[in-house]
Parts: structure tokens; C-alpha cells; sequence
């Protein structure tokens, strides 16, 4: 199984460790990885509100890239999904719009037909190495980890587009975590917003939505959250100490982003996964990780 | 009745069919004489749950239920409605942690009804729309017009008109306002709300109106404060793509008539456009300046850990993705 693979810009800076623990994961799995290397950012929320001919054309290069190498488009953010995804909605709707793009993309020698598939790495899971086979695949039941699913937005909603359904319903990470070994908890905030996308300017919203989440999640026993989106990683990890300050808390909840859950599952090791990247140590999960220096392997 | 297969993959709606949230599903779970458990939220007995036992008739809604209470069991219960079809918008209640239109919900064997969020509650099920409605007031939601028609009819495109008339679509449910959680965080900022930003879009995205007069109301919308959930679109009874359609339309026109306070938006644009990636301390410095200075403490920590790496920062690198960034956005958004 082949796959043109787009990190995002989060997965390449602040959580680099996301990009790593995704190619060892992936390697686990049996996906080959074609990393865009050259593709761009999909302009975040931003780019599309205020430029919108210029958010296309780059979302558009993207999926053009992944179609030049004839593969489906892996993607590892909330965010970055649904803006390809809304950008080949446009494209194969809109057929001037499709021409225009092509025509910016033209002096690169690109093309986009409309034909690339695009999946996030929770989908391809699910929809392409399958719950048998990654049962299959798991040598290091995460028993006894109570973990607290996040999904984020973007990858859950819109409603009605794109196949998504009410997000409240959503269970695909819940699941996962079963197979993995790990109990799921229940909270209030797992289709919740983080409020990333006001960070930037003023975090104070992030903070306080977040906070609310985060201390659900611990009320209900979490021992660690999960996320499949970097940029819903950055607030609950990266503003924690802020989100402890404003909510006069302690909370102490590592964060681990989806690839490095599977990876422990995998028989990876935590250091192998950089979960020594987190803002809030995740040490103590460890614990949970394959001791048998056969299991582990090599990366 | 069957459900049309999803062109896409099943990973999105898994728990769909698992949690019966099909109307297929809700109207074979229960059938004739069988008794729903309905809570209502009584704001005379200080807010506590009621419950009531209601017997089922095959294609029951949730007004339906709360009618059948109000006519049995509790005829001082408060709630509203008019006309009992999805046009007057006044039955709007939370269901199991969910916003719905009474008149237009089918109920489920365990029912959980509140008032709406974000409003104050009259009584019971009321809320009082006052709030909403002082916003709307303050947006001057009228059309105003520098020119005469140049001709009866006038002539306007579908293509000019598709994101105004979509936001005519709204019935004022107040479902929306219900769901946003930035509202939900009360005075932490000036966000006016989807519901508002839905009345305001009827007349700013009209192309006839007066610049002059959407740059007005537009100061007043605190707008970039939407953190772009969908939650607003997810409860929408009238499916009004409030996010795309309506509140992507208007802060690209506060963009355009007021740049200052896009100014975050601009700032990423720039840094994409320059190095081709968006690098967090390039734009956190060109988005905040000197209010950055705060921040050193969380920088150290984040340095330390590996996060940050000044030196890609400030010594940038020419890649393939600046190149292609630097091409398409080379030509600056359109600012009036």
C-alpha cells in the first residue's frame, strides 16, 4: 500500500515528532510513504476567508502533486484534510474554477484531473490496513491505559459533506483505542473545539476552551488524551501550563498524537516515538510500553 | 427504508448506525403504546429535571411529547411554538445534548430536554432573544444604496447573490447560538455569533449595499474570533452552511474594507508566501510584535523541548514550496 504523504506545516516544526512517529508507524504497518516534499501549506484557516483563489490553487497543487505520482493522498491534520477536501469539492463542481487553477499550476508542469483520493491517517486505519490486520499487527496491548479521544473538527464536521455525520456519533477513535488494548473513557469534550485557529492572535479563547476539555477528561480517569490532529496537540499540550495558570489547576495530562498511540501498541519504543517531545512530560507512559527488546525490533 | 451508500469511506460515519441516528433507525426503535422517558428542565422547581413517562405513537416528534406532557401532566410547562413546520424557528430546545427544532425531531426512547444555551431562560423551555436581537439591531440589517437602479428588473447573477441567499435561508432558531461555544464563553471576547453573522450576511453579502454601510456593521462583529467548528452548521435545521457561506464570505469583506483587523489572516498569507510553510515564530512575531516579548518564558520551554528553531526562522532556506507559494500568491488579495 502506497501513499503520497502530506504532512502539513505543524508535523514539520512544533511537532515534528508527529512526522517521525507517523513513518515509523507507517513503515509497521506496511505503508510506503511518498512524502510531498515540495507542496506548500493548505493556508490554514486564513488563506481561504481572505484569498480564496490563492487558497484553491495551493490546495489544488497538492492533490495535483499526489495525482502525478498516481497515489492517494495521506494527510495527518485535521485542518489540512478538510481544506483539500474542500478544495476538490470546488474543483470538480466548478469547472471554471477548475480551469483557472490548472492554469496557475500549468508553469510547474502540473495538472489536477480531479482524481485524487484523500484519507487522514485515523481513515486509512480503518479503510486500508483494516481492524483485523492491525490486530494482527499489535504485539504490545496497551492494557490498563485509560485514554481520553479528542478528535478535533475537522475531521468530523462539516455535517452532511464529505460523508461526515454528526459528530457526536463518532466512535472511529474510541474503537481504535480498544483494539490498541487501551479503555476509552467518556467526556464531554471529545468533538469539542480547541480553538486553535484563534491562537495566533489571541490565545485566550484556545485557553479557556480547552481548559473545560482537559479537565473533563481527567474527571473521567484519563491517564493520557490522544488526538489525530497537530494542531488540537499544540493547545492541549502546548498551552497547558497557561490553561493550568488560567484555570488554577493542576492537570498534568500528557498529550500523545495518534501515530504515537499505535506505535506503542506496535512494540515501538517511546523514545523511537519522541514522546520526550511533549510540553507536559509523558514519561510515566512508558510504562505501557514493550519491555521485550525482541518486540521492539528495529524501527 | 434504506440508506443510500456513502460514496465515501465508512471511517467517517462510523457510530452512525451504531447510536440508531438515522431517521430510518429513530422510527423503527420504538412502536405504538411503548413509553418514552422523558426530563424536562423545570426552571420553577431551580432547574432540576422533571420526568414525565409519555406513551410513543408511531412518528412522534419532540413537540409532540411536550405537548401531549403540557395537555396531561404538567400544564404549566413553558415552550413555545407556532407553526409546527420548520418555518417560525420558536421551538428551538437542547435534546440529549443536542440542539433540534421540536417540531422537527423525532424522539427517542430516552429524552433529555433543556432550554437553549447562551441565552437567558424566561421559563422552562423560553429564552429570552433579546441579546440576539440588540445585535441584529446594531448591524443596521438593511440594505442601502448609493446608486439608482439603472433598470426594473435589475440585473443580478445567481454567482452574486449565492452566499446572501443562502443566509436568507435562516429561520432564527437560535439552534446555532445555542451550539457556539465562543459564545458560550460569555464576555472573553466580542464574537456576535453565528446567528447574528447569518442576519448580517442577508444584507453585507448582498452585492447592492453600500460599502461604506457593511464597513460599519462590520466593526462590530468581532468576527476573527470564530474558531471555524462547524458546531453552528451541525445543528443548523435549515442546513445553511453558516461557516463557508456565510462567515468565510464576511471576513473575507472585513478583510477587504477593514485590513487592520485582519491582520493575523494577512500576516499568514505573507509568511506563506515568503517561505512556502508556515514557521510558528515567524508568524507569532509578525502577528504579535512586541506583545511577543510576554512570551519569551513559554519560547525558552518550547526551545528547550525542541519546538522551535530559531535559526530556521531567521535564516530562511529557498525550497520548492516557497518557489510554488511564491508564484500563486505573488498577487496580493484584493483590498477596496
Amino acid at each position: 500500500m502506497k501513499f503520497a504523504y502530506y504532512p502539513g506545516c505543524s508535523a514539520r516544526s512544533t511537532c515534528a515528532e508527529l512526522n517521525e512517529a507517523t513513518h515509523l508507524v507507517a513503515r509497521r504497518l506496511g505503508l510506503e510513504l511518498v512524502q510531498l516534499d515540495s507542496a506548500t501549506c493548505t493556508g490554514a484557516r486564513e488563506l481561504r476567508a481572505i484569498d480564496p483563489a490563492a487558497f484553491y490553487a495551493l490546495n489544488i497543487r497538492i492533490l495535483a502533486l499526489a495525482e502525478r505520482e498516481r497515489l492517494p493522498l495521506m494527510t495527518v491534520c485535521n485542518t489540512c484534510t478538510l481544506n483539500v477536501l474542500d478544495a476538490h469539492a470546488a474543483f470538480v463542481n466548478d469547472p471554471s474554477l477548475a480551469k483557472a487553477v490548472n492554469e496557475c499550476l500549468a508553469p510547474e508542469g502540473l495538472h489536477y484531473s480531479g482524481r485524487t483520493r484523500i484519507s487522514h491517517f485515523l481513515w486509512v486505519l480503518y479503510e486500508d490496513i483494516g481492524e483485523a490486520r492491525l490486530r494482527g499487527l499489535i504485539v504490545n496491548p496497551l492494557s490498563g491505559m485509560t485514554v481520553a479521544a479528542f478528535y478535533g473538527c475537522h475531521i468530523t464536521r462539516p455535517p452532511l459533506r464529505y460523508g461526515f455525520v454528526d459528530s457526536r456519533n463518532n466512535i472511529a477513535l474510541e474503537r481504535l483505542a480498544k483494539i490498541l488494548g487501551c479503555q476509552p473513557i467518556d467526556y464531554s469534550g471529545r468533538t469539542e473545539c480547541c480553538g486553535f485557529h484563534t491562537a495566533a492572535h489571541d490565545e485566550k479563547v484556545a485557553i479557556k476552551l480547552t481548559g473545560q476539555h482537559i479537565a473533563s477528561a481527567k474527571m473521567g480517569g484519563a491517564k493520557a488524551m490522544v488526538t489525530p490532529c497537530p494542531l488540537c496537540h499544540t493547545v492541549l499540550d502546548g498551552f497547558q501550563r497557561e490553561i493550568e495558570k488560567d484555570m488554577s489547576e493542576k492537570l498534568d495530562m500528557p498529550i500523545l498524537h495518534l501515530p504515537q498511540l499505535v506505535g506503542l501498541a506496535l512494540g515501538l519504543s517511546p523514545e523511537a516515538l519522541r514522546i520526550d517531545r511533549h510540553m507536559v512530560p509523558a514519561h510515566a507512559l512508558a510504562d505501557y510500553a514493550a519491555r521485550d527488546p525482541n518486540l521492539i525490533g528495529k524501527p | 427504508m434504506s440508506i443510500t451508500p456513502s460514496p465515501y469511506g465508512f471511517a467517517r460515519y462510523l457510530g452512525r448506525d451504531e447510536n440508531h441516528d438515522t431517521l430510518a433507525a429513530r422510527n423503527t426503535r420504538l412502536s405504538r403504546g411503548q413509553v418514552i422517558a422523558v426530563e424536562i428542565k423545570r426552571s420553577e422547581q431551580n432547574g432540576s429535571f422533571q420526568r414525565f413517562h409519555v406513551p410513543y405513537e408511531p412518528r412522534m416528534r419532540v413537540l409532540d411529547a411536550l405537548n401531549w406532557i403540557s395537555e396531561n401532566e404538567a400544564p404549566d410547562l413553558a415552550y413555545r411554538w407556532i407553526c409546527g413546520s420548520k418555518m417560525c424557528g420558536t421551538c428551538g430546545v437542547r435534546m440529549n445534548g443536542r440542539e433540534v427544532l421540536a417540531c422537527w425531531e423525532a424522539v427517542e426512547p430516552e429524552m433529555k430536554i433543556e432550554p437553549l444555551r447562551n441565552l437567558p431562560v424566561l421559563r422552562d423551555l423560553v429564552v429570552d432573544r433579546t441579546p440576539f436581537e440588540k445585535k441584529v439591531a446594531s448591524f443596521e440589517p438593511w440594505i442601502e444604496r448609493r446608486k439608482n437602479y439603472t433598470e426594473f428588473p435589475e440585473a443580478l447573477t445567481h454567482k452574486e447573490m449565492k452566499d446572501a441567499a443562502k443566509a436568507l435561508d435562516c429561520i432564527g432558531c437560535m439552534c446555532c447560538y445555542s451550539a457556539c461555544p465562543v459564545i458560550r464563553l460569555g464576555a472573553v471576547t466580542d464574537f456576535a455569533g453565528p446567528a447574528p453573522l447569518v442576519q448580517l450576511g442577508q444584507t453585507a453579502l448582498d452585492p447592492r449595499n453600500d460599502p461604506a454601510k457593511i464597513k460599519r456593521s462590520l466593526t462590530q462583529t468581532g468576527i476573527f474570533n470564530c474558531v471555524s467548528c462547524y458546531k453552528c452548521e451541525e445543528v443548523c435545521p435549515a442546513h445553511i452552511p453558516i461557516v463557508s457561506q456565510v462567515i468565510e464570505p464576511l471576513k473575507t469583506k472585513t478583510a477587504r474594507l477593514l485590513p487592520h483587523l485582519a491582520k493575523h489572516s494577512l500576516a499568514l498569507r505573507a509568511v506563506v508566501a515568503a517561505r512556502g510553510r508556515v514557521d510558528p515564530t515567524a508568524l507569532l512575531l509578525r502577528v504579535q510584535g512586541l506583545r511577543v516579548l510576554a512570551k519569551i518564558p513559554r519560547a525558552l520551554r518550547l526551545l528547550v523541548r525542541g519546538k522551535i528553531d530559531p535559526i530556521k526562522t531567521f535564516i530562511r532556506v529557498k525550497t520548492a514550496a516557497y518557489a510554488a507559494a511564491h508564484r500563486i500568491l505573488s498577487k496580493g488579495p484584493e483590498l477596496e
